[in-house]
């Protein structure tokens, strides 16, 4: 966690950091980001995970207590600097036509 | 209510189904993700959507572990080469397993399957013809030989005796006028005779419709036509006297129209004149 590596950069994936940019303060739950990019469960975990192990994404679980709620705790994904520097070149890199 | 535990049914399965998946993830996530999943699962809509959902965990599982397997090993590979590239990455299994499927195939193909298919070609080859289907299911009736059917011209009181023509199939048609030594008339009288079917006029056989025939239909038709002195029709042949049968009354219309040029003139005082004269075809079965 933490490193700031390379990503390969896929249609997923950048929906995905799309998702994140709209606002990139926003802590995004998996769910969330399921309905904003409309893409499968079995394609977006494993993106999340590998964009938190690349250092881009920091996660946190929800600050319920699940007992007392009723159901599980959420987890919660959020832009690191770093990420949100990088996604946004990567994106800049698009708008210049020059993949990323 | 039945429906309701069907549903409640298929939840029990998808909330299964991301158990199974999270125990099959690396150990360091294996709770955070079962944890993380029920309570996205929570947030789908429907059980078909939850289903769907607990369905593709189960498949994320596959490629998170391959994941972590991956980066699990770089730590332990000393080349710089394996630092980028890990050593066993899904598409790497994915090309190893097709290629030994083909592998398999093209060896079975060889070793086992080959002599099989070898014995199937070595038995000759025969050609076989296939007749063709008959045109109809029932056998075309056997056509009717036709008698000589006649075209007779009715008797005219000037008019001699025709003789018959055996050779066109045609009875009653004269070869040629004959004038018989009349007894000698009154100056004013012209001495006219009527016209009728000359040489060369075609036969009714070649007319007689083939339903006709088939259905065993036969009768005279008298036609009424209009010649011009070198035997050409001057207007269309009608029929004065039917056959009782449309298609026998169209066969005579169709050979009065083709005998056109083939009638002999009406000639008055040995002229040939314009005229309109009847005259008969029969349409006749021989048994």
């Amino acid at each position: 966690m933490g490193k700031d590596r390379d990503v390969r950069m896929s249609l997923q994936t950048l929906k995905v950091l799309e998702a994140f940019l709209e606002n990139p303060t926003d802590e995004l739950s998996g769910a969330e980001v399921l309905q904003r990019c409309r893409l499968a469960s079995g394609t977006l975990y494993p993106i999340l995970l590998r964009l938190e192990s690349a250092g881009w994404f920091v996660s946190r679980w929800e600050s319920i207590d699940p007992s007392s709620a009723g159901r599980p705790r959420r987890r919660f994904y959020r832009l690191t600097p770093t990420g949100l520097r990088r996604a946004s070149e990567v994106f800049a890199g698009f708008g210049r036509g020059v993949l990323a | 209510m039945t429906s309701e535990r069907a549903w409640d049914w298929v939840d029990g399965i998808a909330r299964r189904l991301i158990h199974g998946a999270a125990r099959r993830a690396p150990n360091s996530l294996s709770e955070r993700l079962e944890e993380e999943w029920l309570a996205d699962l929570a947030a789908q809509r429907g059980p078909i959507g939850r289903l769907r959902f607990a369905l593709g965990c189960c498949w994320a599982t596959n490629i998170i572990a391959n994941e972590h397997v991956a980066v699990a090993a770089l730590p332990a590979a000393a080349s710089p080469m394996s630092h980028s590239q890990p050593l066993f990455t899904g598409r790497t299994i994915t090309f190893v397993l097709v290629a030994s499927l083909h592998a398999a195939v093209l060896y079975g193909l060889a070793m086992g399957l080959g002599p099989q298919f070898s014995k199937i070609i070595e038995s000759p080859l025969t050609p076989r013809f296939i007749e063709p289907p008959p045109r109809s299911s029932l056998p075309p009736p056997p056509r009717p030989q036709i008698s000589a059917s006649r075209i007779d011209v009715p008797p005219n009181e000037a008019m001699p005796a025709i003789e018959s023509d055996p050779t066109d199939g045609v009875e009653g048609t004269p070869r040629e006028p004959q004038i018989p030594a009349l007894p000698p008339s009154p100056p004013a009288a012209v001495n006219r005779v009527q016209g009728g079917p000359g040489v060369g006029f075609p036969s009714a056989d070649d007319f007689y419709p083939d339903a006709s025939i088939r259905k065993g239909e036969k009768g005279v038709a008298t036609v009424s036509t209009c010649v011009d002195g070198k035997g050409r029709l001057t207007s269309e042949p009608t029929i004065i006297q039917s056959t009782g049968s449309k298609r026998l009354d169209e066969g005579a219309l169709k050979l009065a129209k083709a005998g056109s040029g083939h009638y002999r003139a009406t000639t008055e005082d040995g002229r040939p004149v314009d005229s309109c004269y009847p005259f008969r075809i029969r349409f006749d079965l021989r048994n």
